[in-house]
């Protein structure tokens, strides 16, 4: 910061010698200092690269998807550093970066250099596969490339006016739904593929069913009143007290007690999806960087009992079913259920796929009124 | 060396400088979005822009933006006229205040209007209980544009009001015309470039107002998904090409009419002709 002035005044007064008054040449000498300021930008990020050698500190840089703030920043980081103080004697510094899943994940791509990547959906990683920047072995190891999980529920207001038990719920004419644009979150696809997958699972029958899963999926959205562009927009709208359900993250309703002491009551309905989060080394940072050791300790760190105890304190489910002290819905399906996230990806979300369909076809006429899907909701 | 006529060398390079400015600024970026939408082809361009999501985004920016513009001329060309004409108590601060608009970040324009017209403010539940659904819907972006374009057509048509003598309109007066007759016959003709170029001005800014626009449409697609927010959707989910397609139709949208106005300006009667 100190060096944008002087830079101005060295500026100025080197004007004032061959160009006369000084007020003509101020704006030159300001654009150079500017134009400095912006060139020495990277530079300055670079500087993370020599705090690692020879020091006893060592850094290590998350790039992390938005909803995992909170559980990392104040419970997983500190007590990992406490760890690792007592275990090597060095001293570990984080640098914490997040955002969105998507745009984090093409952040890393396309240059920004986390160590470790922690993201929504298993296809942000693939995507830094695609790139080079991660080890095509990721999801072999332990958790299969997952360090949390957590379920999708519904949201709904105090005392559940609405009567929200079950998927089929939201359809009701008299519900307004919230939940993000899937073409610009993540989050959002695990939820609308939690509608698609019950739909398309419904008990009673003993194949997949995509028709009765469009069916939901479009009686819901006719329903939907606002997609913000996140979750995290989304949920703020449904505090400031739009809508009457919002379909989210377990956790994140979970972290508004954990934060401000307000629980969001919430159902688990009868049939829903388990989200299950990646993350992975970027080996490109790690070998510039030097920190592999550290980077592989935290992610050991996340996937230890304690890691995942501390993950399930901010509201997250822990990878270790047997260690999940909170109710489970009557049916847990997962991405594998539905056949894994290429196929839904292409199936549902391409150009021209289920998504589209929803809004450019019209509902198919039929006799058979929709089955509810159980009355398994509890309160949360 | 500053008082010599133009050809010095220092003027030479102070007119390429200036030149390569623009350049880099405006010229190459818009090369660069052209070039992105129309590489592929046209039959690619085509099918992007025929997509029914693109082309549903695009006619709702255009009809909302019209629709601001209808509003925006009549309130516009009244407030510059109540402005210039009448003096009232608290008609400097009303001045000042009319620029607010462009000071304020739009999306906390489009936090202001979900606090006002929001389906749980008095006022939204109240025009909600009468079916006018305004917040999540197209007259929420309406009114989001109003806002954010609300100082063109004044800021416009005000110091052409000003210049204007009243020596005509009083004469048009003793001639026994009627008010609404001075005002077609006499005013109106000397207004309207300025009227035009306000309105145009403010359909060009409309045409991309994201800010606000996000936090009050409802983003759903084929009924409240304008433009930008498909833009911006595309983009986020990989679709760089259908993103650059739209943007350059937008983009060919407001140069057509700045150029248009600059051929209104240039004509006699323009007001601010070289």
């Amino acid at each position: 910061m100190s060096g944008r002035p002087d830079a101005a005044d060295a500026g100025s007064r080197e004007g004032a010698n061959d160009r006369g008054p000084a007020g003509r040449t101020k704006p030159v000498a300001l654009a150079a200092a500017l134009a400095c300021a912006t060139l020495m930008l990277p530079v300055a990020g670079c500087a993370p690269v020599d705090a690692n050698q020879g020091r006893d500190v060592d850094v290590l840089t998350i790039g992390a998807y938005s909803v995992v703030r909170e559980a990392l920043h104040q419970g997983l980081l500190p007590a990992f550093a406490a760890k690792w103080k007592a275990k090597t004697g060095r001293v570990v510094r984080f640098e914490e970066s997040y955002n969105a899943s998507g745009a984090q994940s093409r952040a890393i791509a396309s240059g920004f250099d986390a160590d470790i990547a922690i993201l929504s959906l298993e296809s942000d990683v693939d995507n830094l596969v695609k790139a080079g920047l991660v080890d095509k072995t990721w999801k072999d190891g332990p958790g299969k490339g997952m360090v949390t999980r957590s379920l999708v529920v519904i949201g709904v207001r105090p005392g559940n006016p609405k009567k929200i038990a079950v998927w089929d719920d939201l359809a009701k004419p008299d519900v307004s739904v919230l939940y993000p644009d899937p073409k610009t979150s993540g989050g959002a696809r695990w939820n609308i593929n939690a509608i698609y997958g019950a739909g398309m699972l419904r008990e009673g029958k003993d194949k997949p069913d995509p028709a009765a899963a469009v069916d939901l999926l479009r009686r819901v959205q006719a329903r939907v009143v606002n997609m913000d562009s996140s979750g995290r927009q989304s949920m703020a709208t449904f505090e400031r007290g739009t809508g009457d359900a919002v379909v989210t993250y377990e956790n994140e309703l979970l972290l508004q007690d954990k934060l401000k002491g307000e629980a969001v009551p919430y159902v688990i309905p009868a049939s829903t999806l388990q989200i299950e989060s990646p993350a992975a080394i970027v080996e490109d940072s790690v070998k510039r960087h030097g920190n592999r050791k550290v980077a592989e300790a935290f992610l050991e760190y996340m996937r230890s009992d304690e890691g995942q105890d501390l993950l399930v304190d901010w509201g997250f489910r822990p990878l270790d079913p047997t260690r999940d002290r909170r109710p489970l819905p009557l049916k847990l399906f997962s991405m594998a259920d539905l056949g894994g996230w290429p196929k839904i990806k292409k199936s549902v979300y391409d150009p021209g796929g289920v998504w589209d369909k929803l809004f450019t076809t019209k509902a198919p006429k039929t006799n058979d009124a929709p089955k509810r899907l159980g009355t398994g909701g509890r309160a949360g | 060396m500053r008082t010599e006529p133009s050809i010095s060398p220092g003027g030479l390079a102070i007119r390429g400088g200036v030149l390569s400015y623009l350049g880099v600024m405006v010229v190459l970026p818009l090369v660069a979005l052209a070039w992105g939408a129309c590489n592929l082809g046209p039959a690619a361009f085509w099918k992007e822009l025929s997509n029914p999501f693109a082309w549903h985004a695009l006619k709702l920016t255009i009809i909302t933006a019209l629709a601001m513009v209808v509003v925006n001329i009549i309130t516009g060309t009244a407030t510059a006229w109540v402005l210039v004409r009448y003096p009232f108590p608290g008609r400097g601060a009303m001045n000042a205040l009319i620029d607010l608009p462009f000071a304020v970040p739009t999306v906390v324009t489009g936090l202001m209007l979900v606090a006002l017209y929001g389906p749980t403010s008095t006022l939204g539940a109240i025009l909600g209980a009468h079916g006018w659904g305004v917040i999540y819907q197209s007259p929420g972006i309406v009114l989001a544009l109003l806002f954010v374009t609300y100082p063109f057509v004044i800021r416009s048509v005000q110091p052409v009001l000003y210049e204007m003598e009243d020596a005509e309109e009083e004469a048009a007066a003793t001639l026994g015309a009627s008010p609404w007759t001075t005002f077609r016959r006499v005013t109106l003709p000397t207004l309207w470039p300025a009227i035009v170029t306000g309105a145009g001005l403010s359909f060009s800014r409309a045409l991309g107002e994201f800010g606000s626009v996000i936090m009050v449409a409802g983003n759903r697609p084929l009924e409240t998904k304008t433009s930008p927010m498909y833009i911006f959707g595309e983009i986020e989910s990989g679709n760089r090409h259908g993103a650059m397609v739209v943007s350059a139709v937008l983009l060919a949208c407001s140069l057509g009419v700045l150029l248009a106005l600059n051929l209104l300006q240039r004509r006699p009667g323009g007001d601010h002709g070289r």
